[in-house]
């Protein structure tokens, strides 16, 4: 019988307990997994925002609670203008508005219509709107899918009734469902005259990128530069809390699972008690005890991890499935997902058998071997 | 009788197989279980430890298979100190067998897999495992039962997978405590043939029983009383 299929024989011996420990370490696979995988899907969608403009890096309002909160004045636009190595900036106000059940976040964005090929429009059907147009607006050919509209339709949105004068493409699939609309016209809306929500960026070519952000950044310290997702944080607030709470439940869920581990594990470790003594009186080294109960664990942990992976699916899809969260909440699985899933597990029912398997390894052999 | 120490540890030459200098073994409770004992064994000595329940038998066994130190005194084996071996793992694997009264077997693995498991950590592969606990099986007579979980077996039969499994490292030395204790008389007689092959294959054996018939039919008896050694009989 080779080591391996000895160490693992006591899970098969004890079905009942090694499923229960199993199902234990799965649980909090899944707890963990599901709330990367749709704090990871939220991260993308805000990032999703920033994509949409083809833009070497977006400026937004530092510190805000939510990106869609940045608020930055015509001013300070001009100033991002002038600074030296910019090509293009390109102000946009984004809002997002329930039009309908489906719809709950559905994307408006405030642009005037001279920035729309700099922000990376193309205009498919029909025109762009007339810049200062009360009641005009293009909708990207997802949206125009999806809400079967044409040129000429009319679109109710934004407080009003606007005609559909043309249907664009960004070649995002964000961007193209949604919908744009005169600048003076959302920001009228919106009472907030003159101001964007995001400034797209585009550098000289020849110039670092870096450079240019930093400049920015250090004339006007109240806004930041963000040009991948993970340097979202910078503008949005939400998404630190969030991935805070994250980590905590993670380390909750990993401390729960190894208690749990770490009390079955002893309680298999005193069951063996008479065993443990034969083999170490037979010339079993304590390294070799402690070997098979770590082998034990990681088929454990390897087990609990596919199936919480697995759970963690079903559950993130019946999520989504919510009509409060549709549109809202989308699981991301990343590669990082998986492996958070794998340590969690391992790192739970390895701390958890860390004291059991030292219990086995220090049994006094004559002792344990007279145990009843 | 009353050589106390065995005739053939004085053959000219040879290290006693084991020898015990005073040894004092006093139990935590207070207990004296050995009371300044000294004893020699030879190589390939057959020797059996006789003497009434309590008297300190297995407490001797278990301080020369170092899985107990004593209170005082020394113990020798192979001309080693055994205070001075720092491995004792491995040193119960290689250089000492053990065979206890009860309890011997892992009860939920094959006859086979009890023998392979002490060899795990040693330089054989799988595959060698295999074929030599299957070699060990024959030498007792058991080929035929390897696939068979231990409580499908008679209690001398298991006794015998016991032996077979002490003998997997090749010991110099055999330890048993009371293997026959739970054995009907054809059985332990079994059993007491099986150990003298063991002791002409140069292996030294060291037996504990209360048994006076089976004692005799080792190559020495010693017998103990109150922890010292009583009197040493050679057999043959
Ligand atoms: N672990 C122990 N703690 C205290 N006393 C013990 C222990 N083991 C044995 N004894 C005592 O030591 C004496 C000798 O025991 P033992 O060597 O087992 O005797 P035998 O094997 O000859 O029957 C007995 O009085 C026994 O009760
Ligand atoms: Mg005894």
């Amino acid at each position: 019988m080779p080591y391996l299929s000895f160490a693992l024989r006591n899970l098969g011996a004890k079905k009942g307990r090694s499923i229960g420990l199993a199902a234990a370490v799965a649980f909090a696979v899944m707890t963990v997994v599901t709330l990367a995988v749709t704090s990871s899907g939220l991260e993308q969608s805000a990032a999703a925002i920033i994509s949409i403009g083809k833009a070497d890096f977006t400026v937004a309002q530092k510190g805000v609670t939510d990106l869609l909160s940045s608020s930055i004045d015509a001013n300070q636009l001009a100033r991002i203008r002038a600074t030296p190595g910019v090509q293009s900036a390109v102000g946009v106000l984004v809002e997002t508005e329930k039009i309908n059940p489906q719809n709950p976040v559905f994307i408006e964005i405030g642009i005037d219509p001279s920035q729309l090929k700099r922000f990376g429009v193309t205009v498919l059907e029909g025109h762009p709107y007339a810049p200062t147009a009360r009641n005009e607006c293009m909708v990207g050919w997802r949206a125009a899918a999806n809400l079967g509209l044409h040129v000429g339709s009319l679109f109710r949105a934004d407080g009003t009734v606007n005609t559909v004068t043309g249907i664009y493409s960004t070649g995002n699939s964000f961007g193209d469902d949604a919908a744009m609309f005169p600048l003076p016209a959302i920001q009228g809306y919106n009472r907030v005259p003159g101001i964007v929500t995001l400034v797209f960026v585009k550098v000289r070519p020849g110039t670092p990128i870096s450079r240019v952000e930093h400049s920015i950044q250090y004339h006007m310290p109240e806004l930041t530069t963000i040009r991948t997702a993970t340097q979202f944080g910078r503008a949005d607030r939400n998404l630190v809390y969030l991935k805070a709470a994250v980590t905590g439940s993670t380390i909750l869920a990993i401390i729960i699972g190894a208690v749990i581990v770490g009390n079955t594990m002893l309680l298999s470790v005193f069951e063996r008690t008479r065993e443990l003594g034969l083999l170490r009186a037979v010339g079993w080294t304590r390294r070799r005890i402690v070997g098979m109960i770590l082998i034990e664990a990681a088929a454990l942990a390897l087990i609990g991890a596919a199936v919480g992976v697995g759970l963690s699916f079903g559950i993130s899809v019946a999520l989504e499935h919510v009509p409060a969260l549709q549109g809202i909440l989308h699981a991301n699985y990343t590669p990082t997902a998986f492996w958070r899933a794998l340590y969690t597990a391992l790192g739970m029912t390895f701390i958890g058998c860390l004291y059991p398997a030292a219990r086995a390894a220090f049994l006094a052999p004559l002792r344990a071997l007279s145990y009843e | 009788m009353s050589e106390s120490f065995g005739l053939r540890a004085s053959v000219a030459g040879e290290e006693p197989a084991v020898k015990l200098d005073d040894v004092v073994k006093r139990y935590p409770g207070g207990v004296l279980a050995l009371d300044r004992l000294s004893l020699s064994v030879a190589q390939k000595e057959f020797v059996a430890i006789s003497g009434p329940s309590g008297c300190g038998k297995s407490t001797l066994l278990h301080l020369i298979a170092a899985l107990d130190h004593p209170t005082s005194g020394t113990v020798w084996v192979n001309g080693r100190d055994l205070s001075t071996v720092r491995d004792l793992s491995y040193y119960r694997r290689h250089e000492v067998g053990l065979v206890f009264q009860l309890h011997n077997l892992l009860p939920r693995i094959s006859v086979l897999a009890n023998v392979e498991i002490v060899m795990y950590g040693t330089r054989l592969s799988s595959r060698e495992r295999h074929q030599r606990a299957m070699e060990l099986l024959a030498e007792v007579d058991l080929e035929g039962r390897a696939n068979r979980l231990p409580t499908q077996l008679s209690g001398g039969e298991r006794q015998r997978v016991a032996i077979a499994r002490a003998l997997a490292n090749e010991p110099k030395i055999l330890l048993a405590d009371e293997p026959t204790g739970n054995l009907d008389a054809e059985s332990a007689q079994r059993i007491m043939e099986l150990f003298g092959r063991v002791r002409d294959t140069g292996v030294t054996v060291i037996m504990v029983t209360h048994d006076e018939v089976l004692a005799s039919m080792a190559d020495r008896t010693e017998r103990i009383e109150r922890g010292r050694i009583a009197s040493s009989t050679v057999n043959r």
